[in-house]
């Protein structure tokens, strides 16, 4: 009872600290319900707990340099697309901050990366049921003119608890131009960034390094529309603890990546090269999943929005993959020909990525490997060439037109068998047509359509083509139908040419959503920036409602 | 578990009080294309309302929603004097491909990048697209979540509402 | 001055990592010395696996490897749980049969341990040491690269029970029924309640493994659960007050082949996607293995392991 009171109190002395020192509360919160029957013919479970859901609320006050935020999340349980570890209620995200004099200190979690995030980055991806949020102390300089300092100390988040490694890190940039008060059209940002994690290990057989360090540089050319950027990574030794010979790997490891682009009013292209070799970098050395990757190689292919150009999309291999890509984008002008009266949007988008020589780099007593720095000729891993073309054909029609050609290779980016079901080869073909009724009536359509075939004879049948057909009623700004199915006509096994049918609708209203759907979803790779998790099929009822303030 | 919960619902009581007043940008750094770091609360525009629409290169709606204000644009600007600054939430992975799309799509907003989400994460927001619309004393006056063919006439109506009144 | 201070952590951080030149291999181990004592701390890997599961020999190798290092008080445990990867082949009702991972490992017990300790269900391979740091958030879970570690720690344990396992045979028995007496003893005195378990395991059984990329066809299982010789979670043994010295004896009298065919039948009526497959055991290679633990933290104290037919 005494508690509670003083728990009021607080509250109060807090709700008279806003008004008095001109702070505010902000804050978002989001609500996933889903119900679960059992599908055998596309083998969805139902789950025992009938109902699962997540849901998670962010608060933040902010008044002029002080700042503090928490997170409630809720996961009773955890939606059966979520890791099962995540159970239960909490709050595993708080923090405090102020900023004075050009610093400014972070107390409790916060999210960091350095550089592109080679060799780290802590963020949250709510869809992918990812958080590893650090758990320290952080301190962010700006030292006088162009530099700014970050360094930090802490643990990252796993689930509910905390990784054993602890990271110490450190990330310097600077702005030449500024620094040194060049008045020069090119302008050159370098950075630098140093990680070190410690571990306490013990191993009777083996020497282990108990403080693994990984450091990357980085470089920013611009002039005009040009624009360069590099940045480069090696991570020292970080054998995990075992006691078998052949898993012991004593070899470092490096990654790079490299853009270059150029772009001016109505057109702009990117061309980039990454590699990265051995370059996996865990808060905790011995464990598997994606909850303990601190490390992010940028996945180097396009990020597909239509659901039959992400049925088969690039995961990142931080342990090893060399990859290009190119993309090219362009308006044609008004009045033209192909413009039109709006002008017509294009878009190329090629990328490709394959092994390295041998596998990655490998090195203890009896072995030592480092595969070469460029060779192409290597195992295929993926490959995507597409254009999307974007047209306002009048005031009332608009149409979005992709064609792709991707070649997955389903035996090694899903961990198979190789011989299983190899290398698939996919056209696939979307049409985005959407018609303006009347003011505020709009209504759309997709369709989309996806041959594939394996590329050479496997075990395992093949899930063949596919098609897709959406329908989609929209009133501004409050509404929206939609309607949708996705037929796999062409599964190699009959029994599996099945329909998974959805219908949504949403209700928004200011910052407020309202989304209730129905239908069966198929089981598949689901992929945020590279990052992937696998999506069981399920078949069910969602609520979903977000609203921020 | 109790305590928290009355910790919370009076947070949430606060929060409805201030939320009246109107809330104004947290003070969090973007970097421009050109790579210099910028903070949110010194953008400004004369007095004038300002647009702030979070979106990012892979998110269909969002660029649906910014190539539609692009036509009509100019003409907010002549009677309204409105400035739309888009923040791009793109990751490391597709934030080259921010300027090329932004400068082949012919906007002429200002553009920053927010690749870490901070900013992203203090105006509570959890998906793109995203709009905000400021007024002349830079407080947060009205916002909507996501985008449907024909906001856009709403979010100008809200604008008009802001310069006549 | 704050350039200097940060110059200072710079150095700090820089100066903290540790690049290891090859030889990588430590050499010597010193062995435990035992002879002083009449019981050492022996440690239970209860290895969460699966036939299909490719990863899962890496687990099983590190298991004898972690074995050849610290030797008999290593005692290993093979649990083959779960749908996804320890469920025989074929099941695909539209035919194609598989004839390569046909035999059903699994047992009602491990099914029970493995829905209890929510192994299979998070992705195998994984194992328990011991079943220490036991939550519900999962953290008695272990991958088998934290195995090592962990076994060092609880080496350096106190050693609070001793068991000792007798097997015989008298002429009246069965050819296949034995006597089995659990005779054990506290090694300090100790205020909780305590569980015995007895289980059988079979060592060496050649048959099919996914191994990485490859499907092998002679793989040796090793030290797989058969059968338990008391209930999953074991019976009373010893509870409350015990005394320094106090001795405790349990005795079963067990006939191997109706063992057997209690897992054929239950792997035939019982068990999701079971085919029956789950016969043909060895009598030379099966162990005696029994164990016991503390059920208010599930934590096992005290493991022991003896040839069936005393080789």
């Amino acid at each position: 009872m005494k508690n509670k009171f003083l728990t009021f109190l607080f509250s109060i002395s807090c709700c008279n600290l806003i008004a008095q020192n001109n702070g505010q509360i902000t804050g978002d919160f989001s609500l996933n319900l889903q119900s679960y029957v059992e599908d055998a013919a596309i083998n969805a479970a139902a789950a025992d707990e009938v109902v699962l859901n997540n849901a998670f609320l962010n608060l933040t006050y902010s008044s002029n340099n002080f700042i503090i935020g928490l997170r409630y999340e809720s996961y009773l349980n955890a939606l059966l697309d979520y890791d099962s570890e995540f159970r239960g209620n909490g709050v595993p995200y708080r923090y405090a901050g102020y900023t004075i004099d050009g610093l400014e200190i972070t107390a409790g979690n916060f999210y960091e990366q350095f550089g592109s995030g080679l060799i780290f980055r802590s963020y949250e991806e709510k869809g992918l049921g990812i958080d590893n949020a650090m758990d320290g102390i952080r301190l962010k300089y700006k030292i006088g003119k162009g530099i700014s300092l970050k360094s930090f100390i802490g643990k990252s988040r796993t689930f509910f608890t905390y990784a054993e490694g602890i990271f110490r890190g450190i990330d310097a940039e600077i702005d030449i131009n500024e620094s040194f008060e060049l008045e020069n059209t090119t302008k050159y940002i370098l950075g630098g960034s140093f990680i070190s994690r410690y571990e306490q290990r013990t191993n009777p057989k083996f020497i282990i390094p108990q403080n693994v360090a990984a450091y990357a540089g980085r470089l920013n050319i611009l002039n005009g529309g040009w624009n360069y950027y590099g940045e480069f990574a090696y991570k020292i030794n970080d054998p995990i603890n075992s006691l078998q010979e052949n898993q012991m790997n004593y070899a470092s490891g490096s990654a790079f990546t490299n853009s270059l682009t150029y772009s001016q009013r109505g057109f702009g292209i990117t061309a980039e090269i990454h590699r990265a070799d051995n370059m996996l970098l865990l808060s905790e050395r011995e464990r598997t999943g994606k909850a303990y990757i601190m490390n992010y190689i940028p996945t180097l292919s396009k990020p597909h929005a239509y659901t039959l150009l992400a049925i088969y999309p690039c995961a990142t291999q931080a342990m090893g993959e060399l990859g290009v890509q190119l993309d090219i984008f362009y308006k044609i002008k008004k009045g033209t020909l192909l413009g039109g009266k709006y002008g017509t949007k294009v878009n190329f988008n090629f990328s490709r990525i394959n092994g390295l020589e041998g596998g990655y780099s490998m090195l203890n007593d009896n072995q030592d490997h480092s595969p070469d720095l460029f060779d192409f000729s290597q195992e295929l891993y993926y490959s995507d060439i597409n254009i999307e073309i974007n047209k306002k054909i009048n005031k009332n029609i608009r149409y979005n037109a992709v064609i792709a050609n991707q070649t997955y290779n389903k035996d090694f980016l899903e961990g198979k068998t190789p011989g299983e079901y190899g290398v698939l080869n996919s056209t696939i073909a979307v049409l985005d047509l959407s018609y303006r009724i009347k003011k505020g009536h709009t209504i759309r359509f997709e369709t989309q359509a996806l041959f594939s075939k394996q590329l050479e004879t496997a075990s395992k049948e093949a899930e063949g083509d596919w098609l897709m057909a959406l329908a989609e009623y929209t009133i501004s700004p409050n509404w929206f139908f939609a309607i949708q199915d996705m037929y796999n006509y062409g599964n190699e096994n009959e029994s599996k040419r099945l329909h998974y049918m959805n219908i949504n609708v949403g209700f928004l209203k200011g910052s407020t959503r309202f989304e209730i759907g129905y239908g069966k979803k198929r089981e598949g790779i689901f992929c945020v920036g590279g990052v992937c998790k696998l999506v069981p099929s399920s078949n069910g009822l969602n609520l979903s409602i977000t609203t921020s303030f | 578990m109790k305590k928290t919960i009355l910790f919370l619902t009076s947070i949430f009581f606060c929060a409805t009080l201030t939320l009246a007043q109107g809330k104004s940008l947290p003070n969090i750094d973007v970097k421009t294309l050109q790579g210099k770091t910028i903070n949110i609360q010194d953008l400004e525009n004369d007095g004038k309302p300002m647009v702030i629409s979070f979106w990012a290169t892979w998110c269909k709606p969002c660029k649906k929603e910014l190539n539609t204000i692009a036509e009509v644009y100019d003409d907010w600007q002549e009677e309204t004097g409105v400035k739309l600054i888009a923040i791009s939430i793109d990751d490391t992975r597709s934030m080259s491909k921010v300027a090329p799309y932004v400068n082949s799509s012919d906007w002429d907003y200002e553009v920053y990048l927010d690749s870490n989400s901070d900013l992203k994460r203090a105006m509570g927001v959890s998906t793109v697209p995203h709009t905000f619309l400021i007024n002349g004393e830079g407080k947060i006056v009205w916002n909507h979540k996501g985008y449907i063919d024909g906001d856009e006439e709403e979010l100008y109506e809200q604008i008009q509402h802001l310069v006549t009144k | 001055m704050n350039r200097f201070f940060y110059i200072i952590i710079a150095t700090i951080f820089i100066s903290s990592c540790e690049v290891i030149e090859g030889p990588y291999m430590n050499g010597t181990i010193d062995p435990i010395d035992t002879t002083n004592n009449v019981y050492v701390k022996n440690i239970l890997i209860e290895d969460f696996t699966g036939h299909t599961c490719k990863n899962c020999p890496d687990a099983a190798r590190e298991l004898d490897a972690i074995h050849d290092v610290y030797g008999s008080q290593i005692i290993g445990l093979a649990i083959h749980a779960g749908q996804t990867f320890a469920r025989p082949y074929p099941i695909d009702p539209t035919g194609n049969p598989d004839e390569k991972f046909i035999y059903d490992f699994r047992t009602s017990w491990g099914e029970e341990l493995d829905g209890f300790f929510q192994v299979s269900a998070n992705g195998l391979p994984k194992g328990m040491i011991n079943r220490i740091d036991y939550s519900s958030s999962g953290d008695h879970r272990k991958d088998w690269g934290e195995w090592a570690n962990i076994v060092g720690d609880e080496l350096s344990k106190d050693v609070l029970f001793g068991i000792n396992i007798e097997i015989n045979q008298t002429p009246l028995m069965l050819s296949d029924q034995f006597d089995i007496i659990i005779n054990s003893e506290s090694l300090s005195a100790m205020s909780g309640n305590y569980k015995l378990v007895v289980c059988l395991t079979e060592n060496n059984i050649t048959n099919w493994q996914k191994d990485g990329d490859n499907d092998d066809e002679s793989y040796v299982h090793k030290h797989v659960l058969r059968s338990f010789l008391t209930p999953t979670f074991g019976e009373d043994f010893a509870s409350e007050e015990i005394n320094n010295g106090d001795s405790f004896s349990n005795a079963y009298s067990p006939v191997i082949s109706t063992l057997e065919n209690n897992n054929i039948n239950h792997s035939q009526n019982i068990l999701t996607l079971g085919n029956g497959n789950a016969g043909d055991w060895d009598l030379n290679n099966m162990y005696v293995l029994a164990y016991i633990y503390d059920e208010s933290n599930n934590e096992i104290l005290q493991v022991e392991e003896k040839s069936l037919l005393n080789k």
